[in-house]
């Protein structure tokens, strides 16, 4: 999949999530990995975020005298106040699939454990930014629910810890359930290995989309999921409904992956039609990419007021 | 190529088990866990069943293991003559005739040494039988190539007493020959090829290809031989005591006249006395001894001529007995002696046996006269009562003769079946000419002697009364009249005999007895009550004695097993054993002469003999012409060994001879061990993970 391998980046850290795996603490971890983001990234565009002018308005009974613009007041005799860029503050939400099939890792590391640490990395991003973070967990229900609070950051972790994947999953009712959840705008980050045809998954994700928030889905998948690296004829069992299937790898491979292909193309595809960002994720690759996505899309909120 | 068991070949489709092997992996017992098989079940499924050969060699080496296998449990074999015939021996049969004509000069030395250069003969791939015959065939050793066996059999034979017949022997051969697998089959024939072997061999036929060879032994021009044919004995009675004078017959065979031949009788080994016998070129000649007086018990006796080149038939032995007397005692009617006239008168004519009829009218008839006798005739008179008649009724069923002669005065009162055949009636008459005898019997003993052409008609006497009779169950008719009444019947009461005779045995009711056939049927129908079995004076080399039938050795007792046989070389024989019932008693005559038997445990301890003499056709020294032996027992003309490379062999000679099999499953086991040492190494390779 060198396709969708991450772009380096000058100066990124890149830290194995393997290694992340080792790290016993989420938050240690995601600040591990944020830290060195931040450190890597020296003079990014996307920093400038907080109070920037905007415009002047004329002055209204009720505004704050201190947000007058005194000189103007001065040159032009009339009262005026500087309007700043609008609130850099938002909801983060992730939501996040628990399904049994997320559960696989064929490198030690499960989709599961990768989501973790991305889920906790983009939470400690959007904490340091003041946002506010929550977490919605789902298999073919909502399973568990941390609604974004900028104190809820260690609930999301604590969330994100205890969270176990054992039940089979589906996309569709759980996330047009958390649809009522998010009455404000916010950000939804979807993490899910999306085992569903590319238009249910866009059906599932547009309720979201069309809410008012800003979707980004993270489609984590193994590398055995992309590669089918298998030899041995043998059976294979679907993790979630238990139907064994006898497989002949050698034949299948090239078809399979083809396949895999074609299903992430037509997400890719429908998701740019629906605008909503999509990122394939390989749990061999670093997080940072998935950072770069998350901030590419936090900077494309600041320049909407 | 051929295959003997070809339905083997149907296996070959079990070749298909490779190839499924490498197109479908079994699968493992281990299952993969996949998060979702949303992708690999949008695959079809037979791309999921079959994929492509990974190890060509593999598959190679398996399948022609298994054909192999299968091919060898096909049995294939090759067609070729030339493999079939090449390095092939031949089956060798050496048939050596010991019939008794070869002991004429040296005759039987040569065919020994014939037989013997036939052995020495054979090559290190030939296997030989050796066939010894005469009237019988016997083997040693069957297809050998121990030559030092095979000689041991020809130097161990000799000339023994049997006749020539070429039939047992080719037969023998033809089994021998058939159970063969060498393609080379060959008879090599050494006898005299006497004429008279010939025609038993008319039915036998050797196998295809077989080469016969006749090894004629017989290469004299003349062969002068004088044998004694045979013997008569007359007798006659001089001063109270019985005598018997002996004339032998000479044939002389060749084609010289014999002058002065001397011809001498002996007794018990002792010469009575020698004459000089004539006989011309091819003809016969008769010589007659002196009377001597017959002694109580059979005198072995021997008539022996002067000894020429063929032994064997210059001597001729026979048994001299007391001559036999059938004691009949006639019951008539008082008053009424020409009832048995003709019957008396008939009786009193006879040698062998002679009969010694005593008439009695009923009212002088005594239970010793019955205790005398060995048949009893009540002619024309019913059975008595009181003693006499409970006399006879145990006379019968202690083993006599009875013959009821139903007459005018017949009469059978108390309705006393016990002997009679049936219940009479008043007599019937019959008119005009009166009837003929409709029906006879002629497999019965009383008038089997009629049963040959021109031996006598017993349709010509006429019956013109004759008393109806209704026999009981287990009477048996052995004559009817024309009208089916019944004229002759018979019924069997404990160990004797009882015979019914419908009308008379007078010219009164018949004229039976003014006919030729009266005199042989009263001897006949007499001999038949009394059981009479005349003397054997000699049997021949080569039949078999059965004691319980021999009429000397009435006495012996067979189940004791102390019987004591001696041939005439003074040897111990075994008595054998055989019949339905398996009983002892059987005795093998193979040599000329007198055999001895006796019963040592007996208190009596005399000794019955019993003479042997030669089969006298085999004194005809007549060859046969070699070329139509070849033909009849080989479909061809002889000395064509052309033919016999030819032979085609059975396919299971063929297969059995080249062994395919055995190659192909060497073949198939190095398949095998070929492929275990690829599998593992790739199967190494496969679990190599830096491979």
């Amino acid at each position: 999949m060198a396709t969708h391998a991450p772009p380096a980046s000058p100066g990124a850290r890149f830290i194995d999530p393997k290694v992340l795996a080792r790290v016993g603490s989420l938050e240690l971890a995601a600040r591990f990995v944020v830290e060195g983001f931040i450190n890597g990234l020296h003079k990014a565009p996307y920093l400038g975020v907080s109070i920037d002018f905007a415009e002047h308005r004329g002055y209204m009974p009720g505004d704050d005298i201190r947000r007058v613009d005194w000189r103007l007041y001065a040159r032009t005799d009339r009262f005026y106040v500087k309007q700043f860029e609008a609130d850099t503050n938002t909801n983060f939400s992730v939501l996040f699939d628990v399904s049994k099939s997320m559960s696989f890792g064929s490198r030690g590391l499960t989709k599961l454990d990768y989501g973790r640490f991305l889920a906790a990395c983009l939470s400690y991003l959007s904490t340091k930014q003041r946002d506010r973070v929550g977490i919605v967990t789902f298999d073919d229900d909502i399973v568990d629910r941390v609604p974004p609070s900028a104190k809820h950051f260690e609930v999301a972790l604590h969330t994100l810890d205890r969270m176990v994947a054992g039940r089979p999953g589906a996309l569709g009712p759980p996330l047009y359930k958390a649809t009522e959840f998010f009455k404000r705008r916010s950000i939804l980050a979807v993490i899910s290995d999306f085992y569903e045809e590319p238009d249910k998954v866009i059906e599932a994700v547009k309720p979201l989309r069309f809410a008012g928030n800003d979707v980004i889905l993270f489609h984590i998948l193994d590398p055995a999921e992309v590669d089918f690296p298998y030899d041995d004829s043998t059976s294979f069992q679907d993790l979630e409904t238990g139907r064994k299937v006898p497989v002949v790898p050698d034949k299948l491979r090239d078809q399979y992956r083809r396949l895999v292909l074609d299903h992430i193309e037509a997400i890719t595809r429908l998701c740019s039609q629906n605008r909503i960002d999509y990122h394939f994720m390989n749990t061999k690759v670093p997080l940072d990419h998935a950072l770069f996505r998350y901030l590419a899309m936090r900077h494309k909120l600041t320049k909407v007021r | 190529m051929g295959f003997l068991t070809p339905l083997f070949l149907a296996a070959l489709a079990v070749l298909g088990a490779p190839v499924l092997l490498h197109m479908i992996q079994r699968q493992r017992t281990e299952v993969v866990e996949f998060p979702s098989l949303m992708f690999v079940r949008k695959i079809p499924f037979h791309s999921l069943r079959r994929q492509r050969i990974r190890h060509w060699v593999l598959l190679l080496l398996r399948c022609a293991a298994v054909a192999l296998l299968i091919a060898a449990f096909a049995r294939p074999f090759l067609r070729s003559t030339a493999l079939a015939v090449a390095g092939g021996g031949r089956e060798v049969v050496i048939l050596l005739d010991r019939s008794w004509s070869m002991a004429y000069g040296d005759r039987w030395d040569r065919a020994r040494a014939a037989a013997r250069g036939v052995v020495r003969d054979l090559g290190p791939d030939d296997r030989a039988t050796v066939v010894l015959f005469d009237s019988g065939a016997q083997s040693g050793t069957r297809s050998t190539n121990d030559r030092a066996s095979l000689l041991a059999a020809i130097d161990g034979a000799g000339v023994g007493a049997g006749t020539t017949r070429f039939g047992p022997a080719l037969q023998l051969a033809q089994g021998i020959l058939e159970d063969s697998d060498q393609p080379q089959l060959e008879v090599v024939f050494i006898s005299d090829l006497q004429q008279t072997g010939i025609d038993s061999a008319a039915n036998t036929l050797l196998p295809p290809g077989t080469v016969l060879t006749p090894v004629a032994v017989a290469t004299e021009a003349e062969t002068p031989n004088v044998s004694v044919v045979g013997v008569s004995v007359q007798r006659d009675t001089f001063a109270g005591a019985e005598r018997a004078t002996v004339t032998a017959r000479l044939a002389n065979r060749g084609s010289r006249p014999v002058e002065q031949m001397r011809v001498a009788l002996e007794l018990n080994d002792y010469e009575l006395e020698a004459l000089a016998a004539a006989a011309g070129a091819e003809s016969v000649a008769s010589v007659t001894f002196a009377p001597f007086t017959v002694e109580d018990t059979a005198m072995p006796v021997s008539v022996r001529a002067q000894a020429d080149a063929l032994p064997h038939d210059d001597v001729f032995h026979f048994l001299v007995s007391p001559g036999d007397v059938v004691s009949v005692l006639v019951v008539g009617s008082p008053g009424a002696p020409e009832a048995s006239l003709y019957l008396e008168r008939a009786l009193a004519i006879g040698e062998s046996p002679s009969f010694a009829p005593v008439v009695r009218s009923v009212d002088e008839l005594t239970v010793e006269d019955v205790a005398a006798a060995s048949v009893v005739v009540l002619n024309d008179v019913g059975l008595p009562s009181g003693p006499l008649g409970t006399a006879i009724t145990r006379f019968v069923r202690d083993g006599g003769g009875l013959w009821i002669v139903l007459g005018e005065r017949a009469r059978w009162p108390g309705g006393n079946f016990e002997v009679l055949p049936g219940a009479m009636d008043e007599p019937a008459d019959r008119d005009g000419r009166g009837g003929v005898l409709g029906f006879v019997d002629y497999s019965h003993p009383v008038f089997e002697l009629f049963g040959t052409p021109r031996s006598g008609d017993l349709t010509t006497p006429r019956f013109f009364r004759y008393r109806p009779i209704d026999l009981q169950a287990d009477a048996a008719v052995l004559a009817r009249y024309d009208n089916g009444a019944v004229a002759l019947a018979e019924r069997r009461i404990g160990g004797g005999r009882v015979l019914v005779w419908t009308s008379t045995l007078d010219s009164f009711w018949n004229d039976v007895a003014l006919k030729p056939i009266y005199l042989p049927l009263v001897h006949k129908t007499v001999e038949y009550l009394a059981a009479y079995r005349p003397p054997t004076p000699y049997l021949t080399a080569g039949q078999v004695l059965d004691l319980a039938q021999y009429p000397g050795a009435d006495g012996l007792d067979l189940a004791g097993g102390n019987l004591v046989v001696r041939n005439p070389s003074d040897d111990r024989v075994p008595i054998g054993s055989g019949g339905r019932d398996g009983r002892s008693g059987f005795v093998d005559l193979v040599e000329p002469g007198f055999y001895e038997i006796r019963d040592v445990d007996a208190a009596d301890v005399s000794v019955i003999r019993v003479a042997v003499n030669v089969d006298p056709a085999e004194s005809n020294l007549a060859r046969a012409d070699s070329q139509e032996l070849v033909a009849a027992v080989t479909g061809r003309a002889g000395g064509d060994r052309s033919v016999a490379t030819q032979r085609e062999l059975p396919p299971e000679d063929l297969e059995r001879r080249q062994t395919l099999w055995w190659y192909l499953m060497i073949g198939a086991l190095g398949f095998l061990a070929a492929e275990t040492v690829v599998s593992n190494r790739l199967s190494r390779r496969a679990l190599d993970p830096d491979a």
